[in-house]
């Protein structure tokens, strides 16, 4: 363990005096990004991240950017994502990071929802890769002239936003060719909004949540202290350094790894999702390599590793002599954290040297900046039985339910009734929670902030209850599946169930997810359609697999048929959701034929 | 080189072992996801282990374009 170490200068009150204080401050700490394979990596100090960035500010500026622009960066974790994001911070515009596209699969409709981002958030830049830019040009010659964002449901966007995403969108190449020009820094007051998190909004269009600030640096400050509570001192004064796989468009990526390690002083060892899933056991093998480390996983992540490298599936298993006694918290969230999947994990790397205490299970969620409650005691899992009586379409999880810990500090958090009554402990609603990591709206979208803080509170549509001062999580009130960590919108599916039955606004289709056990939460889709014949129905439920797996690489686990306007709706004709789950779950659909796994 | 060790066969056998479905009921023309059930965490190990076996490197670009059996087994024979 490294000796500890005292803070060398006051706590940055901004993201930008975090960068400078890095640079300065921690010389010979600094970031390294694996390349795709996780073959190799190369590293940098955090001094020259911040050159980087300041590059990054300079061709910003050059292109136009003031501050308060939006700038949408679309690239995986690499030294031009660097360059662009930071570089937008520095200059005082809000940066936005989005996923690149995925591995295998349509790059047609990640287009077309880039050019949503870019409308919605009305960018002035977007820096993402050639081949984004010309697909979106192919695909504005080849879309109908007039159709707009609006409406077109399967579409994504239309053919004006394809034109504007190709008219803003720069190459990380052509920025590199761009004369630098001296800019002055902006000097953020802490209230002022740092940047933009991307997450999923209940209509269908993607939201950007607006954290300050001083709600980012709260947020690194507090889960540094949660991290180090049962160690006796703040994460930063034990730990090395940081492994990481995690997105940085994802809040556990992006505040969760790269603002604490450049925040606390920290090495971060930085890989892309796509490279954890070529070689899960590298991170591990990482985390070993780097001394006393601490590294952020959802449940999903833990999952992959036992059954890669564990058990039946387990081929290759951990390498011989892996240390991972250093691997000091083992941190736990994004998703539904599975008592199994963590039994499974321990299975697998105690024998290596892996202090089952070490697992932490934490919640958090984009509106919080990240970290909402943290498990401080430092015992690993702990779990409770979920209450009695009270199974419901929303439940997720099994029996055992894992504590995710207390409250971060000065934050609170309640569980509420629907009539809005606060419960008392032991008593499952929705989890609301107050504090300075909350945040203070969504971007351009004042309906949508009125109904998430409520009276100062975040309606997180997450459902749990509370024992003895900490949270249990339980299940969801809000309409969006939860697949490997990431956040999925139920239209994305529907949209493309709906494209492929051609059913327009007649024949509905309606998603959710089910639970799946350790592989955690699984999609289903129920498409209503006038098809009756076995053979074609067999056929409609290939296609929708088929363009299900190409567009989002995802596995549906049901896609069942019913009549048309069998699906519950509203009287304004949306689907309810929540009651189509129950109805499936209880076996009250009439389904046409139900078409298994394949 | 064996019979064996055609890319083609070595890929039908990465393909088989990833997807628990036997070589002999692959075919051609069926998709990876949607008949095989590759999704993405078993595309990425799909590509390193064609990139193991066969020695060679798939870039994105060239994975991005692959969506049926057929696909995968036209790279290989290309790239081999």
């Amino acid at each position: 363990m490294s000796d500890l170490r005292p803070d060398p200068r006051p706590f940055p009150k901004t993201l930008p005096e975090a960068l400078h204080r890095a640079a300065i401050a921690f010389p010979d700490k600094g970031l390294a990004i694996f390349d795709g394979r996780g073959r190799s990596h190369e590293r940098r100090s955090w001094a020259e991240v911040r050159g980087m960035a300041c590059t990054g500010a300079e061709r910003l500026a050059a292109l136009g950017v003031e501050r308060g622009d939006r700038v949408v960066v679309c690239l995986p974790s690499s030294w031009e994502w660097m360059e662009s994001w930071l570089g937008a911070l520095l200059l005082g515009a809000w940066p936005v990071a989005l996923a690149p596209a995925g591995a295998l699969g349509s790059s047609e409709a990640h287009t077309r929802r880039v050019a949503e981002v870019v409308e919605r958030l009305d960018a002035r830049l977007l820096v993402t890769g050639a081949s984004v830019l010309d697909e979106a040009a192919r695909l504005a010659e080849s879309t109908e002239p007039g159709s707009s964002g609006e409406g077109a449901p399967g579409e994504g966007s239309g053919r004006e936003a394809l034109r504007e995403l190709a008219a803003r969108g720069q190459t990380p190449e052509r920025l590199a060719e761009i004369t630098l020009r001296t800019v002055k820094f902006a000097r953020p007051e802490p209230e002022e909004v740092a940047f933009l998190q991307l997450t999923s909004g209940s209509t269908g269009v993607p939201r950007a949540v607006q954290i300050t600030h001083a709600a980012a640096m709260h947020n690194n400050r507090v889960s540094d202290e949660a991290i180090g509570a049962p160690h006796g001192a703040p994460a930063h004064t034990w730990a090395d350094a940081m492994v990481a796989w995690l997105p940085l468009n994802h809040d556990m990526g992006l505040v969760g790894c790269l603002f604490m390690s450049l925040t606390h002083g920290l090495d971060l060892w930085l890989m892309n999702p796509t490279t954890f899933l070529a070689r899960p056991g590298l991170w591990l093998e990482q985390i070993a390599r780097r001394g006393v480390t601490f590294a952020p996983a959802p449940n999903f992540g833990y999952q992959l590793l036992a059954e890669r490298l564990g058990g039946a599936m387990g081929r290759r298993g951990l390498p011989e002599g892996l240390d991972l006694s250093g691997f000091r918290a083992a941190l736990v969230g994004a998703e539904m954290v599975r008592p199994e999947t963590v039994e499974a994990f321990v299975g697998l790397t105690e024998p290596h040297g892996f202090d089952p205490r070490a697992i932490r299970p934490c919640y958090g969620l984009a509106e919080g900046t990240l970290a909402v409650t943290f498990d401080c005691r430092g015992e690993g899992l702990r779990t409770r039985p979920r209450p009695a009586g009270t199974v419901s379409a929303e439940d997720l999880g099994g029996r055992e339910v894992a504590c995710v810990g207390a409250p971060v500090a000065d934050t609170e958090v309640r569980i509420l009734a629907p009539d809005g009554r606060e419960l008392p402990e032991g008593e499952i609603g929705e989890v609301r929670a107050r504090g300075p990591g909350i945040f203070t709206g969504y971007y351009n979208d004042s309906k949508a902030t009125a109904e998430a803080l409520v009276d100062g509170w975040l309606a997180t549509g997450d459902l749990g209850f509370l024992h003895g001062g900490e949270l249990y999580l339980t299940g969801r009130l809000k309409d969006i599946l939860i697949l490997r960590g990431h956040n999925l919108m139920p239209h994305e599916l529907e949209w493309l169930a709906e494209g492929v039955t051609g059913g327009g606004g007649v024949e509905r289709a309606g998603a959710f997810s089910v639970d799946g056990g350790p592989e955690g939460e699984r999609p289903v889709l129920v498409v209503e359609t006038g098809v009756r014949a076995p053979d074609a129905l067999r056929e409609l439920a290939h296609d929708i697999r088929r363009e299900v797996g190409r567009t989002l690489s995802l596995i549906l686990a049901d896609v069942t048929f019913v009549r048309r306007g069998k699906i519950p709706k509203t009287t304004s004709g949306k689907v309810q959701r929540r009651e189509l789950k129950r109805r499936y779950l209880a076996g009250d659909l009439e389904r046409l034929d139900t078409v298994p796994e394949t | 080189m064996s019979e064996k060790d055609r890319p083609q066969n070595v890929a039908l056998d990465v393909l088989s072992k990833i997807s628990g479905i036997a070589e002999g009921e692959i075919r051609p023309q069926m998709d990876l996801t949607a008949d095989l059930g590759i999704d993405s965490p078993k595309a990425l190990q799909l590509l390193v282990d064609l990139e193991d076996r066969l020695s060679i490197e798939i870039s994105d670009d060239d994975a991005a374009k692959m969506q049926t059996v057929g696909d995968v087994l036209g790279y290989v024979e290309a790239a081999g």
